[in-house]
């Protein structure tokens, strides 16, 4: 059959052609890394690039103003009382006439400490309780995971309050701890999502298959992979846990004076804010910032880790 | 199907008992809460009254029993810092107010923040979209204590004494406008969000490419095709959304000065009222779970897949 | 007069890195009551071209030059409410993943019956009893019952028959099927392209089924296209392209098909075509198959683009060493 014919044709020369071609191809694929990659896609979403830049202005603003202002954030000087914002005092000045420029960065100290603590502790507390029912699997899993279900019907707000009332005085670690008690929950779940997923993927079964151990598994396979998933959950974590601060504080909950957040510098503005808003808006929008930057920074993450999941904010 | 809501329905029993346990035992850990019999600044006739109401001569998990008694029957005890005042009392008179202003609320997230979804998603990366996005993301960001602020500023201080939106004072529709919206806002970000996301997954979805090359008019399509499919993803974003409802609503209520139980919750915090404490948790725990009830089993009715899936 | 006559179409695609000539300058005629198949690996713009008629390419592509000559009016001129006619009446499409092209939150006989009532005027009743009779056409088991189920409770080979269905439901004079069995086992595959046979002689309609598998045209297309980076390559009728293929492209395509029994059988290795499609946003300049040809020479291959030119009647090839013009022996490897 004249297809036969051809086909002897064809592979006689075909030996030749690809070895042609092969000498081509090889040269130029060159090896990039799973991070670099990242990076890579990270820096061409615009929005993600401004805010980390803008992320980062807030972290030099709140860590270097204290330390180069000559104004005393605790000295209370009345004659200085309720100056809108100035040259001198770029934020203003509060009931006490103190500087509210140096007050706004050390409240942010507080609060981005406090969000990063918090953030922290719902991870670890997080990945232990969905990595033990991940790996566990069977009636534990089920179990620990019905346990979690409950958990979501404790209304957030309420168990936070009592949380800070059974220690009695709010200082930075009960607040860090009345945070993650109340908001472990979602991560947990999503832990132990990806521990499944992962668990289930064919390249740990394959690592399985040649005969790894379950600590090469977990620290070869498992934890790279997850780290993206961590990295975009702290920066998903960070704003609600900001503002969980904040509303805890509005509501006259948060850190002993003189410390203070944005969330009690906000509160103290709420006494006066009728007559001098700036006190309120300024350590308001101060969070708004942050949510507003880790919110793009996280989609940004998102996209750059994992382009298959790519969601339009 | 019926399986399904039944097994779905006596699963709430255990998660309830659970949660009240849970805020029992952490309500114990408070000094001066209502179970212990040492140090408590309470006058004796309502000290007698607890004695009788929480058992305090019997051992914590009997409390406890009487307690889920006391849920169930709906008796949460007496008050412990006003005399001849049952939480039940407290409840019933602040809790229709926080009722009102969160249906309200999530009134206003519905109508407004569904359609902006929709229409960013219709008009993806047009100026619209961007403009659309833009608002949904300031006004996520932006907590709600400022705007409710900012409203009342705007509408009491600057707009003067005849400013359509009375920010004090609790007569009249009109004097629930801005409590709506400062509570409301942040519920219609994510609804717009959500929206946007779910209806730009579908219109790329290849039963959209179908239906338009079965010729279908696009009205239909996107009215009838894409809106079903995008809008069951929306339903179980409700559960989070009454999270923000009832912590929003603290603040807003207090802000406003709504006599509603958020605020009421601070102040029997403030005042050590703790069996109201504990009394307005347990209630909005009830809440919550039979809201994820009702969203479970309503997800249930509007995605088919669900239904022949589990049981 | 075709049913169809594409002339010279050019669709385009704007990305980051360039423009994406997915589709540049093909030509093709339909005739009434025939089935053309296209064939060509992925990425050749066979999809595009279908899209690109019924007007269903989204941005960032479009269409940029050429005609679509249809029932006497040009598709791509149409309006998208003019193209809303058309599709699903006179034109049917049916598209390659049955597991996803059906809506899930609406039954089958919603996804049937609004086609028919969008396009035949029926009422409730009506369209209700002619999509059971189209159930049953397509050998739909239970009809009646089956029109109120949802599209999980179907398989991939019912879903796909479905697809058939609602496609063939306005009686279209047109029927474009897209890799119709690409998703589906090979035995529920024979049965969707019986399906088709039957249903194009029943009711005497045209049929156009792209694919990569030139064992499905083998059997029941008139005549084939085989495309290759956006280009017909070669035009004739099935058995004589089986038979004599001309374009080296062709001959390739035919020869890697696996041979497991009679006088063709080997064993060791398939047969695969070295070398990828070319780059749609700068394709080489002349023959785009020349960087992948064993007859490629260093002559006019490199230099001069060849045209579509009909070397038998009714056979078209783009090669400048198409086989019955070859000397005895291959040209040899660059």
């Amino acid at each position: 059959m004249a297809v036969t014919n051809r086909r002897a044709d064809f592979e006689a020369t075909l030996t030749r052609t690809a070895e042609a071609r092969g000498r081509e191809a090889g040269a130029a694929l060159e090896r990039a890394s799973l991070w670099r990659d990242a990076v890579h896609r990270f820096s061409r979403n615009r929005a993600a690039v401004v805010a980390a830049f803008a992320f980062l202005a807030m972290l030099v603003f709140v860590i270097f103003v204290p330390i180069f202002s000559n104004e005393d954030p605790y000295a209370v000087d009345f004659s200085q009382s309720f100056l809108s914002p100035s040259l001198a005092h770029p934020f203003g000045t509060d009931e006490f006439g103190r500087d509210l420029f140096v007050r706004t960065a050390l409240g942010g100290r507080i609060s981005i400490g406090i969000g990063f603590a918090a953030t922290f502790a719902i991870m670890i507390v997080g990945i232990l309780y969905g990595s033990i029912s991940g790996f566990a699997g069977g009636w534990v899993d089920n179990g620990l995971m019905r346990f979690l279900d409950a958990l979501y019907g404790l209304p957030y707000l309420p168990f936070a309050i009592i949380t800070l009332a059974i220690f009695g005085t709010t200082n930075f670690y009960t607040m860090v701890v009345a945070l993650t008690v109340a908001s472990w929950f979602t991560t947990a779940r999503v832990m132990r999502g990806q521990i499944i997923t992962l668990k289930e993927n064919d390249y740990v079964r394959a690592a399985n298959a040649l005969g790894a151990r379950w600590y090469r598994i977990l620290f070869r396979h498992l934890l790279p992979n997850t780290l993206g998933v961590i990295l975009i959950f702290v920066f998903l974590e960070l704003p609600g846990v900001v503002l969980g601060e904040a509303f805890l504080s509005f509501l006259g909950m948060g850190v002993e004076p003189p410390k203070a957040s944005w969330g009690t510098l906000a509160q103290d503005g709420y006494t006066s804010y009728l007559a001098h808003p700036y006190i309120i808006v300024i350590p308001s929008l101060c969070i708004s910032w942050l949510i507003l930057s880790a919110f793009f920074i996280a989609d940004g993450l998102r996209d750059a880790l994992d382009p298959r999941t790519r969601q339009n904010f | 199907m019926l399986k399904f809501i039944v097994r779905r329905v006596a699963w709430t029993i255990p998660v309830l008992l659970l949660v009240i346990l849970m805020t029992f035992l952490m309500m114990r850990l408070i000094k001066g809460n209502p179970f212990q019999v040492t140090e408590r600044p309470v006058p004796p006739a309502i000290q007698a009254n607890l004695e009788r109401q929480f058992h305090l001569d019997q051992p914590w998990y009997m409390q406890y029993v009487y307690y889920v008694k006391g849920v169930f029957t709906a008796n949460l005890g007496p008050s412990l810092q006003q005399r001849d005042r049952d939480v039940n009392d407290i409840i019933k008179e602040h809790f229709p107010v926080s009722l009102k202003l969160g249906g309200l609320a999530m009134l206003f997230a519905i109508v407004v923040g569904i359609p902006l979804g929709i229409i960013a998603a219709l008009k993806q990366n047009t100026p619209i979209d961007y403009f659309v996005m833009a608002i949904v993301n300031a006004g996520y960001a932006l907590p709600n204590f400022l705007i409710a602020t900012l409203l009342i500023y705007f509408f009491a201080v600057k707009w003067g004494a005849h400013t359509p939106f009375p920010t004090n004072g609790w007569a009249g529709w009109e004097s629930w406008i801005l409590p709506m919206i400062a509570l409301g806002h942040a519920p219609m970000t994510v609804l717009a969000r959500i929206v946007r996301g779910s209806m730009l997954e579908t219109l790329q979805a290849d039963y959209i490419r179908t239906a338009k090359a079965k010729g279908l008019r696009w009205r239909r399509v996107v009215g009838l095709h894409v809106l079903r499919n995008s809008l069951i993803p929306a339903v179980t974003a409700a559960g989070p959304l009454l999270g923000y409802l009832i912590a929003g609503s603290f603040i807003v209520e207090t802000i406003f000065g709504i006599p509603g139980i958020g605020r009421y919750f601070i102040i029997s915090v403030a005042s050590r009222d703790y069996s109201v404490t504990m009394g307005i948790t347990v209630l909005l725990s009830i809440i919550i779970i039979v809201a994820n009830l009702v969203v479970d089993i309503l997800y249930g009715f509007l995605d088919p897949r669900t239904r022949d899936v589990r049981t | 007069m075709a049913l169809l006559e594409v002339n010279d179409l050019h669709t385009f695609f704007k990305t980051r890195a360039g423009e994406v000539r997915a589709v540049d300058g093909i030509s093709f005629e339909v005739e009434a009551g025939t089935m053309l198949g296209i064939v060509g690996e992925s990425g050749c713009g066979k999809s595009v071209t279908m899209l690109s008629l019924m007007g269903l390419v989204m941005p960032p592509g479009r269409v940029v030059e050429g005609s679509a000559m249809f029932q006497g009016r040009d598709l791509l001129k149409l309006s998208q409410k003019q193209l809303e006619d058309v599709r699903g009446h006179e034109i049917g499409m049916i598209f390659q993943d049955p597991m996803t092209s059906l809506n899930p939150t609406l039954t089958i006989g919603t996804q049937l019956t609004e086609t028919l009532r969008r396009h035949l005027d029926m009422n409730r009743k009506e369209a209700r009893k002619r999509a059971v009779e189209l159930l049953e056409e397509v050998h739909i088991p239970n009809a009646e019952r089956r029109l109120d189920d949802y599209p999980h409770r179907y398989s991939g080979g019912m879903r796909q028959r479905v697809m058939i269905a609602i496609a063939i439901s306005c009686n279209p004079k047109l029927l474009i099927a897209d890799e119709p069995t690409t998703a589906l086992d090979v035995t529920v595959q024979a049965g969707v392209l019986d399906l088709l046979h039957e249903l194009r002689s029943l009711h005497d309609m045209s049929v156009i089924i792209i694919t990569h598998d030139m064992g499905v045209v083998a059997e029941t297309a008139n005549d084939i296209i085989v495309m290759y980076a956006g280009q017909v390559v070669e035009h004739a009728p099935a058995l004589d392209l089986f038979d004599n293929p001309e374009h080296p492209y062709t001959e390739a395509l035919l020869a890697a098909l696996p041979q497991v029994e009679g006088e063709g059988m080997r064993e060791g290795r398939l047969l695969s075509i070295p070398g990828r499609p070319p780059d749609l946003i700068a394709p080489p300049p002349a023959c785009r198959f020349a960087p992948r040809c064993m007859y490629a020479g260093h002559d006019n291959c490199a230099t001069v683009p060849p045209d579509l030119r009909e070397i038998r009647p009714g056979h078209w090839v783009r090669s400048v060493h198409p086989a019955s013009e070859r000397a005895a022996e291959p040209v040899g490897a660059p």
